[in-house]
């Protein structure tokens, strides 16, 4: 019997199964696009909860990882969606506070603490934005059709994405 | 006349137009300034490639585990008292449903600082005319409601926590009460700062970070006894191991 099989009837070790292989890479996609461990955590959550209570519409036309990855995305596109409708008023203080002009050189490589520090803090629109391009390697279009821009809004909130990021990095 | 931004990224990650590169690399060679943009910009995109993933809390596979069966096994019905054998199981199951309703409350809020408010049933032009007094004052009073259901949340967590402390081994609660005394001074400093400054984002992120992070220690002592009940000692160790991290 497959895991899906397993699972639909009601096999829990096999989600189990399901979760472990996947929940880093559903984890990592949450909390990036959310900006923050917490909400990534509360998304990973209710994403697979989702998944578990919709694995019978698998029909196994992708693998079943893809499928999955699939459901993360819009549901955190959901999320950002929301929550972009909530906080306008937010993202402009941050917008205003993140634009200061940097005064040291860095002179040493980027560690990833710092980067994923400095992903958390990037500004609602260009952080999804960046993430979807950059980190998960989806082309422009497929940013601008995922987040409902254009292709050259995408373009441009990843430029900024990265200008803001070098800012912040380039005085450690 | 230096490249635009466009030019620049387009040139760090290689989408630039071949026609447009030997200009670009022209400019470069006598303008360190751009170069420099230029480098940071590739050194950007290489620490991005090497990002890794992120292992999530353990405690999340728990409170999924709790909450797929709450959806697969029926909540007794009032009244009923269990027989002997499935005594144990029963009370998992209703630990397990009493820390599921907390946490879905916990979870339904997610309390956002600073976002725009609207007045209730208002149209956007009446909204527009909401003073920034009123919007002050507005968010002050979902801050007061946001801190009212995580108080709730957190006071049905500690019962259960509380009452059923003594299956813990005393290292284990030892860790648990230092790690609660720590984020409760931390709530009580980031509510007194939330009363000095009412409308400071940070301090009110604070304050939420800091319920946050206590019901996530509660959850994380209720999946331990619980696991410890079905007498799932894999799960109640990696469980531990969650709590006793968060004590170094």
């Amino acid at each position: 019997m497959d895991v899906v099989a397993r699972i639909q009837a009601g096999d829990v070790d096999a989600f189990e199964t399901l979760y472990r292989q996947h929940s880093a890479k559903i984890y990592t996609l949450a909390s990036r696009m959310a900006g923050s461990a917490e909400d990534g955590e509360d998304l990973l959550q209710e994403i697979f909860l989702q998944a578990y209570r919709k694995i019978g519409s698998f029909k196994g036309d992708s693998a079943l990882g893809t499928w999955l990855y699939r459901l993360a995305l819009n549901h955190c596109l959901d999320f950002v969606r929301s929550r972009q409708a909530k906080m306008n008023k937010l993202t402009e203080t941050l917008d205003a506070e993140t634009s200061y002009e940097p005064t040291a050189r860095r002179d040493t490589p980027i560690a990833r603490l710092d980067l994923e520090r400095a992903v958390e803090r990037l500004p609602e629109g260009c952080r999804e934005a960046f993430v979807l391009h950059d980190v998960e390697g989806f082309d422009h279009k497929e940013v601008g059709e995922l987040l409902g821009i254009a292709e050259g809004t995408s373009k441009s909130q990843v430029f900024k994405a990265r200008l803001k990021l070098r800012g912040w990095l380039r005085g450690k | 006349m230096h490249p635009n931004d466009t030019t620049l990224n387009g040139y760090a990650d290689g989408t630039l137009n071949a026609a447009e590169r030997p200009g670009v690399d022209q400019h470069l060679a006598g303008c360190a300034a751009c170069r420099e943009t230029v480098d940071d910009l590739i050194e950007i995109l290489r620490a991005t490639g090497d990002l890794e993933l992120r292992e999530p809390p353990v405690r999340a596979w728990s409170r999924l585990e709790r909450a797929i069966r709450m959806e697969r096994e029926p909540r007794p019905s009032v009244g009923t008292t269990p027989g002997p054998a499935r005594a144990g199981r029963s009370y998992a199951t209703w630990l397990a449903a009493a820390a599921a309703v907390l946490i879905a409350t916990a979870v339904g809020l997610r309390y956002a600082p600073g976002r725009r408010v609207e007045a209730p049933g208002a149209a956007s032009a009446a909204s527009a005319s909401v003073s920034a007094g009123d919007a002050a004052q507005s968010i002050e009073t979902e801050l007061r409601q946001a801190e009212s259901h995580y108080e709730k949340a957190i006071k049905g967590l500690e019962t259960i926590a509380n009452s059923e402390q003594g299956e813990l081994d005393p290292r284990t609660a030892a860790t648990l009460q230092k790690n609660l005394a720590v984020i409760d001074q931390a709530i009580s400093e980031s509510r007194a700062a939330v009363r000095a400054q009412p409308a400071s984002e940070p301090a009110q992120q604070s304050l939420i970070d800091g319920f946050k992070t206590k019901i996530g220690l509660l959850q994380d002592t209720v999946a331990l006894i619980n696991e410890m009940r079905k007498g799932n000692e894999a799960g109640a160790a990696r469980i531990a191991s969650g709590l006793k991290q968060k004590g170094t």
